[in-house]
């Protein structure tokens, strides 16, 4: 017989979990999960909040005790205290929430020495790693700034490093990107990648980002408690065939209603459409939907892959866990003239000051009425501050800025009566029912008997609440409460919304109904919205999409003019798919393709020149001895363009200081 | 036991307390100054009380008992009144707490041998201190009755006046008060303090520290890590015992230089003993923190549960023998009768290990209950 060694689950899997439960009280969070983590990879697990990704990550890192089912860790049965004891040397855990786990009193230094001590590393070893690690985050300048003066991207850096100073085997990180910028995200990814492929460690990782998946090697969804699907990305693709195509057509609204009759999933992205085609090839899908169309007028179609987000919900769809919607669309109501395409916001010079520090600077942009228009930027850009003061709550230092006609300067009723708010904590009152909120706002803005009442059927229509009317806030899922408190802030019938981060921890169903009421309210209601997020799937449904970097507005376009700005100024996209990633990437960046990067096993890189790049990039891999299985052109991301644009602006400055 | 991990908590705790403001009060300003609060704010002395005489009668036997009054130290006349409606908004408004009424027949009722009725109305709202003031009122008024009984006598018998003092008064109390001479109420309320003081924020500090990484999450990296349960809890709470028995001292000091508390004990027995009650108060918060989740409700339960026996159960206002049998009961359930005891015994009595041992041990016993209990609660793979 062949003496060649057969690779089997025992000898590869670092993580086994068999029949997992987990469950508060008398509330199920996890059950029958069944998961194998395999030695050396990175491992996702995906899925929205309360999906049970952390009760679950816990188990595995051997603090949380569980109901049943089995789970072993380095061949150890964590059936007790002490047999999960036996594996915490070899583990790194970073528990949930931006930094929380750190210290924020003690410095950089001072929180990487505790950890370091906690775990018994000599001290020289210390130096050398703390030194090697802080260099490649970058956070080598800031060894003596208190952990509670970082941003969020270094915080979640250097939770990282703080989980690898003992140069731990297996690293846990629950949600360690969540509310980080995007730049700062792709640092993150990129180290965690070069530090599987160096030191052979294994990870196990969660997010809430869809968009996120292609970073793993293996992933398992998690839906409501139980695992949906386990396998590589293009497995779990494979679960739910399908295209997606995207048109712009006219009029958008009954084509809208048109499309949602043939097919189970149709969403609206800025001003396109988007449509799922279940069990078809790109070019067949374009056929059925132009066929669809039959009759409109298309001003652009295309058809590719779809994204993870969609993909995530067909599945569920095709499961039968989420129930189809039969979404009832109205006539194309024609918006009045008078305020479709008129200034609902306009800001000039608006500036803002907190002593030396300029919070917004000098910020020019207009919102006409019926536009989504998106306020980007990392923590700390100034958003924030900008809506504070277009709804009169904060005065501004310099500049002036209308919003439905009144002047903000002024304050006051006169804006408030015109615009709705809602923030990131969703303002409810959980102890009232839902109609009862309604009502109360309705009496804050002074409706009368009659008019509140016609309101509030209206928002109760607009916003999908019929049928909940009874129920407490605090009993409903989230994406029904984040629709509650929209529905509040619309009660009085403002021309201008103000939403400030309002998907925060919402599942991506949840997220795409809340989107389709944004839609319909600027498309038939014409109301000017101004939204931030930190989702950059989703800013792709604005109209337009302003950047803000260290309080100034540092780009102003439609999504697409964007993106078309960044293959002009940085070259188009390339997808490299190799056997060695880490030594591609680092390979090209010595030859000097700064923007190069890692997407899950697979480098992106930007070709200046267009064609005779592509060639190039393959003839230095190929020279350096990396095989390389294929190169491809992908349209850019939201993300590529901030990344692109504030790396930029981050290097001016950089030089700048220097 | 690996000393390296122990170190490397307790070096972390005193980081955060030493750096975040509000620790840092609770830590070394909150105990100071709720001594000098209460040193001075509770004084139980009831001195000067201010008063007003509505003399209906102005003879010379009327001006003489009001001359009583208004000589002694214990009251601080403010005014003479025309008549009692005046005195009316004089008390409602606190600005006198007594006043006596003279009646216009006064002189000529004495004089034919009748007897006269003054007229004192005290303010009743705090009725300690009503009391004692009545004690003060009835002490005068007994006195000038003496003195005119005797005068009569020695009239009437052709005694001399020292004769009939004697006679009239038979039988004289001479009291002396031990422990603390002056009577006054500083002195027993300083080492009483130190109890409260000790009862209270020991417990505070540590409750909240420990909650507040379970609130963040930096619990986890505990959970996570390879430091033994005892390893943890000893580098937490030693920081917190360290700056109690600092405020044990400072507290200390602050009785005797401030209050002018006299101290009769051993210094070092009282450090030693108030040690032991710290360590038992710490241990209090370590098992707040154990069963809740918040700081919030860590604060809450901390104060409910310190403040309700180191104010109504230990002695600190009540001496414990006058409590209800329940209250008794209550008072023996908790540390803080039993450092009572300690405390004012080495401050006032000199009174040593010898006498106290039994609430030493108490104490010691409390305390190893508490500890033991706090570790078997701490998991580090916990249901939730």
């Amino acid at each position: 017989m062949g003496a060649a060694p057969l690779v089997t689950d025992a000898d590869t899997a670092l993580i086994r979990v068999r029949g997992f439960r987990k469950s508060y009280r008398k509330r199920v969070a996890v059950d029958r999960v069944d998961l194998t983590v395999p030695r050396g990879t990175i491992f996702g697990l995906i899925g929205p909040d309360g999906a049970g990704k952390s009760s679950l990550m816990k188990a595995i890192a051997g603090v949380l005790a569980f109901d049943a089912g089995e789970v072993e860790v380095f061949d150890v049965q964590l059936d007790s205290e002490a047999a999960a004891e036996r594996i915490k040397d070899r583990l790194g855990f970073m528990p949930q929430g931006l930094g929380l786990n750190l210290y924020p009193e003690l410095t950089v230094d001072e929180n990487i020495d505790f950890f370091a001590r906690l775990r018994l590393v000599p001290e020289d070893a210390l130096r050398d790693r703390k030194h090697r690690l802080l260099v490649v985050t970058r956070l080598d300048r800031f060894k003596n700034r208190p952990m509670k003066q970082l941003s969020g991207g270094m915080k979640q850096k250097l939770g990282l490093v703080c989980t690898l100073i003992h140069e731990p085997e297996l690293v846990i990180l629950d949600e360690p990107t969540t509310g980080v910028d995007p730049v700062s995200r792709r640092d993150f990814w990129t180290i965690v990648g070069e530090l599987v492929a160096e030191k052979g460690i294994t990870a196990l990782v969660s997010t809430a980002y869809m968009d996120e998946v292609n970073r793993f090697h293996n992933i398992a969804l998690l839906h409501a408690g139980t695992v949906l699907a386990t396998g590589t990305p293009s497995e779990i693709h494979a679960l739910a065939p399908g295209a997606q195509v995207l048109v712009q057509v006219d009029p958008p609204l009954t084509a809208l209603a048109k499309l949602r009759q043939g097919f189970p999933q149709v969403e609206t992205i800025g001003k396109r459409l988007c449509v799922y085609v279940d069990d078809a090839t790109p070019a067949n899908a374009e056929q059925t939907v132009r066929r669809a169309l039959a009759g409109y007028t298309l001003h652009s179609i295309q058809a590719g892959e779809p994204d993870m987000e969609d993909m995530f919900i067909a599945l569920l769809r095709r499961r039968g866990l989420i129930p189809i919607e039969r979404v009832t669309v109205r006539q194309e109501t024609p918006v009045n003239a008078a305020s479709s395409g008129a200034c609902a916001v306009e800001a000039r010079d608006l500036t803002r000051d907190f002593g030396d520090f300029r919070a917004v600077d000098r910020a020019n942009f207009t919102i006409a009425a019926g536009e989504i228009f998106g306020l980007l930027g990392a923590n700390g850009a100034g958003k924030t501050t900008v809506i504070k003061m277009l709804t009169s709550l904060l005065r501004p230092t310099e500049g002036l800025a209308w919003v439905a006609g009144a002047d903000v300067r002024e304050g006051g009723t006169a804006v408030k009566e015109r615009i709705g708010y809602m923030s990131q904590v969703f303002s409810l009152y959980l102890d009232l029912s839902v109609i009862e909120n309604l009502r109360l706002y309705a009496g804050i803005y002074g409706l009368s008997r009659r008019q509140a009442k016609e309101r509030i059927q209206w928002v109760i229509e607009m916003a999908g609440l019929a049928g909940h009317e009874g129920e407490r806030p605090a009993a409903v899922p989230v994406g029904l409460r984040q629709r509650l408190a929209l529905g509040c802030a619309l009660v009085h019938r403002p021309r201008v919304l103000f939403l400030d981060e309002p998907t925060s921890g919402v599942d991506p169903v949840g997220r795409r109904r809340f989107w389709d009421v944004l839609f319909r309210l600027a498309r038939e209601d014409g109301v000017a919205i101004l939204v931030t997020t930190h989702y950059m799937s989703e800013s792709e449904h604005c109209d337009r999409l302003a950047l803000m970097y260290a309080g100034r507005i540092v780009a102003d376009a439609t999504p697409s003019e964007l993106k078309q700005s960044l293959e002009d100024d940085a070259g188009e996209l390339l997808e490299i798919d190799v056997a060695d990633s880490t030594g591609a990437l680092t390979l090209l960046r010595d030859v000097g393709f700064a923007n190069a990067y890692m997407h899950g096993a697979r480098v992106r890189v930007f070709a200046r020149a267009p064609g005779a790049d592509r060639h190039s990039v393959q003839g230095i891999l190929e020279n350096a001895g990396v095989r390389v299985v294929q190169i491809k052109c992908i349209p850019p991301s939201m993300e590529d363009v901030f990344v692109y644009r504030i790396t930029a602006l981050e290097r001016a400055a950089a030089e700048v200081a220097a | 036991m690996k000393l390296r991990r122990v170190s490397a908590v307790a070096r972390k705790e005193w980081q955060e307390i030493l750096r975040d403001r509000l620790f840092f009060t609770l830590a070394f300003v909150v105990p100071a100054m709720l001594m000098l609060l209460f040193g001075y704010g509770l004084s139980l002395d009831v001195e000067r009380v201010p008063f007003a005489i509505a003399d209906y009668d102005r003879s010379a036997t009327s001006r003489d008992y009001a001359y009583r009054f208004i000589d002694s130290r214990y009251f601080a006349l403010q005014g003479y009144a025309k008549d009692d409606r005046e005195l009316d908004p004089l008390l409602r408004d606190n600005k006198i707490r007594v006043a006596i009424v003279i009646p216009p027949d006064f002189e000529s009722n004495l004089l034919a041998g009748r007897a006269a009725r003054v007229q004192t109305l005290i303010d009743g709202t705090l009725p300690g201190r009503a009391a004692t003031t009545k004690g003060y009122v009835s002490a005068i008024n007994a006195a000038f009755n003496r003195e005119r009984f005797a005068a009569q006598l020695a009239r009437s018998r052709g005694l001399t006046l020292e004769t009939a003092r004697d006679l009239a008064e038979p039988i004289r109390l001479e009291v002396r008060y031990l422990y603390n001479q002056s009577l006054s109420s500083i002195h027993s309320l300083a080492p009483k303090l130190i109890m409260f003081i000790l009862m209270f924020t020991p417990p505070l500090l540590t409750a909240v520290g420990v909650v507040r990484e379970k609130e963040s999450g930096s619990i986890y990296n505990i959970y996570a890590s390879t430091v033994s349960r005892g390893e943890f809890l000893i580098g937490k709470l030693s920081p917190y015992v360290a700056i109690s028995m600092g405020n044990v001292a400072i507290l200390w000091l602050m009785a005797v230089m401030v209050f002018g508390a006299p101290f009769k004990g051993s210094l070092l027995f009282y450090l030693a003993a108030s040690t032991l009650f710290v360590a038992c108060t710490t241990a209090i918060g370590l098992l707040v923190s154990l069963i809740v989740k918040t700081q919030l409700a860590a604060t809450i339960v901390t104060v409910i549960l310190t403040m309700v026996p180191a104010i109504d159960f230990s002695g600190f206002l009540v001496p414990v023998e006058s409590l209800t049998a329940e209250g008794q009961i209550e008072a023996h359930l908790f540390p803080a009768m039993y450092y009572t005891d300690v405390v004012v015994g080495i401050f006032l009595k000199d009174i040593g290990p010898s006498t106290l041992w039994p609430n030493l041990l108490v104490l010691t016993v409390y305390t190893a209950g508490l500890f033991v209990a706090g570790y078997a609660l701490f998991r580090k793979r916990p249901r939730t």
